[in-house]
């Protein structure tokens, strides 16, 4: 069992089971059911939400509540033109537009918010942030004209004007003749090609150069500002940044589902998409994947146990995790091999076997 | 012995401050604890209260074993302790800071007296009764938190280097005022102090603590004829 | 009616739905100074109060309405007040020390596990709160009308804020909470039972949250969801006000009420429904300003 933990912590074991996965995840669409891939794909949508929430929060250390108001908005920069301009002139660029816009604008709302709410410390982002859905909400139902309200808005029955001068019916993202795939797996693979890319320019991001700054600004922002690292541009990067890929989750979200409506960006989904980084692990490239898991899958496995029960569910799983793995999942191999090894009695460190429990700063608590 | 300390260690989390202090003091007698900067004069105290960890060793109080019980149960026995840094409360006034020594107290007339008491003892206190903690200035702190010990009417005041970040003629005051505290009122003290000529104003015996250890103890009369104590704490 | 008329009913309805906020501001700010942290549970919180009020009033309203009510708010306060103090002893009280992000997070779990309990226990469904009288009554002072139920909430927020002042200027209990909202550590030294103190807090929060909650259902009936919009006013209000103030919170919260009131009567545009944005952008523009916060206390908002 040694060799296991050895395994986990070698790069070259990492690398191949990381290969394993991505050939599994490439071929698997091809026989799975329709289904298993759009769940899949949705994992791959919000695990790209919690990537972005991870950026600000795991990894800078500034809570934000109000994550999923940019994936809504995203979803909207994103649907609306393509529902106005597919087809047209302009044909599958329209998509192109949709992309672009959903990654630019919610960048631009996040910057706006960002310069005013993170000159408050963390406490007072969290407060700022929670109430993005719960005013995102109204504002979405009031320009129901092109949000479509409540109803929301869909792309999957678009007229268009194909080459021989008909109006048909179309959906920009069913699969195209020329790649023989069925509209699900179509949609897989676009999802997942997206997300990789996103998660392959995080993983650079949090290990260059901007990473250990945010880490820096996370640990101790005075510590931060002596070394020359300025802890409000950097919070205002990091939070820029999230809501980029909010905003891009946003994109995906309409590729896997052509539809939304003022639902997506709801407070009950904002506080789903926090349980959802925290118990998938804080901080972890691996935990963001782990984090849209949970964020797609224990609302469906409860649902179909016992619906009233899916709420309930979620915030003992939260209380549970932070009691008993911090790290949340991504952290379980390395815990369970710390104590595999603490139980076959390697060096025993823990001394924490006393009973008293004392409070031991009695004279710098606070002030 | 009103307080047996013997053979305690001590630890903030897994690194151990402490590796074996002994010390005792009697009913109404006043000891000082001397050390180096980081010798664990503080870890001590802390020990005593409750306010830290003790995996070993053993104290008791008034023959009653008190180790491992928690600061507000030891409070309650009737040790005052007056942290290194005060403990000021610094968004309570004077007085209530006074009233919070004060807390376990039931009988109201005793308060007043002894807040009179305290008042007449530090006039400065009386001329900032009604100022928040946080703007009294350090000396005038140390003083508060003095008053504030000595309200819990304890049996055993226990006192954190009272003269820190005090001008020598405060730090003098200060000790001018503890003298004529266990004076009148007979309330044994344990008084850790890094300048040894003031705790040998008030106290009667000493402790010396060398890195986590209690090394040698004696009368004041006995440690100011070592040489190696008049080097080190008395100046010469 | 003239538009003079209008404007002061706007704003004694505004007061009214403002000391709602100011209640649950209050709380937040209580436990805060405790504790050091946010509790984003406490409108939850308050909501599930409201419900074992009504639970157990419904028992009792069949025989006499006022006495069914009166049980039911006594219970719903007596409720909260265990709940809160369970909830810190059990639950927050492992996270003391930690991170700050685990703490909000845990709060939010609380939050989730609170109003998923209640909606597995009594539905989603608006249900009507009994209440000691018709909540649509209003009586008419110099042609302004006013309702009961605006005037009832703003007495009994202002009744409940100054036993709560004495209660923390005059009593040895309040002197307690005090001395350990100021420096836990040392207020141990002095025999104070900090732990303990700890508990009266959250559950002084907690049933102060309630009676604001068993106010606004007595209205607005009661539904899992009827804080959370008011959570955020609370916050907004105590990000304004200082989250050191109590009577900072309280007044923004008031002030807030009564300007998106009145924003939401005579700005046609912003209407009904966006009413809620009023004192984020009013927020937004402070903060872009004015960044060290409404009343330039730069230490408490900052680090
Ligand atoms: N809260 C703490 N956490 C970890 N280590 C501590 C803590 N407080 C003290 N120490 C360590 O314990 C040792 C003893 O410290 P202590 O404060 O008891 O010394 P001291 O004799 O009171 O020194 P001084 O005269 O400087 O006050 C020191 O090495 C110190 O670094
Ligand atoms: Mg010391």
């Amino acid at each position: 069992m040694n060799g296991l933990r050895n395994l986990v912590d070698r790069p070259w074991a990492r690398w191949a089971l990381g290969a394993v996965i991505a050939i599994i995840l490439l071929v698997l669409p091809l026989s799975a059911t329709e289904f298993t891939n759009q769940t899949i794909t949705r994992i791959a949508v919000f695990a790209v939400a919690v990537l972005g929430l991870n950026i600000v929060m795991g990894y800078t250390g500034q809570v934000s509540l109000g994550h999923i108001f940019f994936v809504g908005v995203g979803a909207y920069c994103a649907i609306i033109p393509i529902r106005a301009l597919w087809g047209g002139s302009i044909a599958e660029g329209a998509i192109v537009i949709g992309f672009a816009l959903a990654i630019i604008i919610p960048g631009i709302v996040g910057l706006i918010v960002a310069l005013a709410a993170v000159r408050l410390r963390g406490l007072a982002l969290a407060m700022i942030t929670i109430a993005l859905p719960i005013i995102g909400v109204p504002i979405a139902k009031r320009f129901s004209d092109i949000t479509g309200g409540n109803e929301g808005v869909s792309v999957r029955r678009l007229d268009y004007v194909a080459s021989d001068g008909q109006t048909y019916k179309g959906n920009p993202f069913s699969a195209p003749a020329w790649s023989g795939l069925a509209d699900d797996q179509w949609q897989y693979y676009l999802v997942m090609i997206i997300a990789a890319a996103l998660f392959g320019l995080a993983f650079f991001l949090v290990r260059g150069k901007y990473g250990r700054a945010f880490a820096i600004v996370k640990a101790n922002e005075s510590v931060a500002a002596s070394m020359g690292i300025s802890p409000y541009r950097y919070k205002v990067l990091a939070f820029t940044i999230a809501s980029m890929y909010g905003g891009a989750a946003g994109f995906l979200y309409i590729v896997a589902l052509q539809y939304t409506s003022s639902e997506t960006l709801s407070f009950g989904h904002s506080i789903e998409l926090v349980i959802a980084t925290i118990v998938g692990g804080a901080g972890s490239i691996v935990g963001s994947i782990l984090g849209g898991a949970v964020y797609v899958l224990v609302p469906q496995i409860t649902n179909a146990i016992s619906p009233e029960s899916t709420t309930v569910v979620q915030g003992i799983v939260i209380l549970l995790v932070l009691f008993l793995l911090p790290g949340g999942l991504a952290s379980l191999p390395r815990v369970l091999a710390r104590r595999f090894r603490r139980a076959r009695g390697g060096h025993n460190v823990d001394s924490s076997n006393s009973t008293e429990p004392a409070i031991e700063n009695t004279e710098n608590t606070k002030h | 012995m009103l307080l047996e300390v013997s053979g305690i260690t001590a630890a903030y989390g897994s690194v151990q401050v402490i590796e074996n202090v002994s010390l005792s003091v009697g009913e109404g007698a006043a000891v000082g604890i001397l050390g180096a900067n980081g010798a664990g004069k503080t870890t001590t105290l802390r020990a005593i209260s409750g306010t830290v960890r003790v995996p070993s060793g053993t104290i008791t109080f008034k023959g009653q074993d008190i180790r491992g019980k928690r600061p507000e149960e030891v409070a309650a026995l009737g040790i005052s302790h007056v942290p290194e840094g005060r403990g000021t409360l610094p968004n309570l006034t004077v007085e209530e800071n006074l009233r919070v020594g004060a807390y376990l107290r039931k009988d109201r007339s005793g308060i007043e007296t002894d807040i009179a008491f305290i008042l007449e003892l530090f006039p400065n206190l009386k001329r900032r009764f009604t100022s928040n903690g946080s703007a009294l200035s350090g000396g005038e702190q140390q003083m508060m938190a003095i008053g504030r010990a000595f309200l819990a009417k304890p049996t055993l005041l226990v006192l954190d280097e009272p003269s820190l970040g005090l001008a020598p003629s405060t730090a003098k005051d200060v000790y001018a005022a503890i003298s004529r505290l266990r004076l009148e009122t007979g309330i044994a003290m344990l008084v850790v102090e890094q300048n040894a000529n003031l705790a040998f104003s008030v106290v009667d015996t000493a402790v010396v603590l060398e890195t986590g250890r209690s090394v040698l103890s004696g009368s004041t009369a006995e440690l100011r004829g070592n040489d190696e104590i008049r080097r080190a704490y008395l100046g010469g | 009616m003239n538009s003079f008329g209008t404007f002061v009913q706007l704003v004694v309805d505004g007061l009214a739905q403002g000391s709602i906020y100011a209640a649950l501001a209050l709380a937040i700010v209580l436990v805060h100074q405790a504790t050091g942290l946010i509790n984003f549970a406490q409108g939850g919180m308050a909501v599930l109060g409201s419900y074992i009020g009504m639970t157990v009033g419904n028992l009792v309203v069949p025989v006499n309405l006022i006495l069914g009510v009166l049980v039911g708010v006594i219970v719903a306060v007596a409720a909260s007040f265990a709940i809160g103090a369970f909830i810190e002893r059990f639950v927050m009280r492992r996270f003391q020390g930690g991170e700050e992000d685990t703490k909000v997070v845990a709060t939010i779990g609380l939050l989730t596990l609170i109003t998923g309990a209640i909606g597995m226990i009594w539905g989603f469904n608006f249900i009507p709160y009994p209440f000691f009288f018709n909540t649509s009554t209003s009586f008419t002072v110099a042609g302004i009308a006013i309702s009961l139920w605006s005037l009832t909430t703003f007495l009994t927020i202002v009744a409940l804020m100054a036993v709560l002042q004495l209660l923390f200027t005059k009593t040895k209990m309040g002197l307690g909470l005090r001395a350990v909202a100021d420096n836990p550590g040392s207020s141990a030294l002095s025999g104070i039972r900090v732990g303990r103190m700890l508990m009266v807090g959250w559950g002084l929060a907690a049933a102060l949250g309630t009676i604001a909650g068993i106010l606004l259902a007595a209205k607005a009936q009661l539904n899992p969801g009827n804080f959370d919009a008011i959570l955020v006013y609370a916050l907004a209000a105590v990000i304004i006000g200082g989250l050191s103030s109590p009577i900072g919170a309280v007044v923004a919260a008031l002030g807030i009420a009564v300007l998106e009131n009145l924003a939401g009567t005579f700005l046609p545009w912003i209407g009904h429904d966006l009413k809620i944005a009023v004192p984020f952008v009013l927020l937004f523009v402070i903060l872009l300003l004015r960044p060290q916060g409404l009343f330039g206390r730069k230490s408490v908002v900052r680090v």
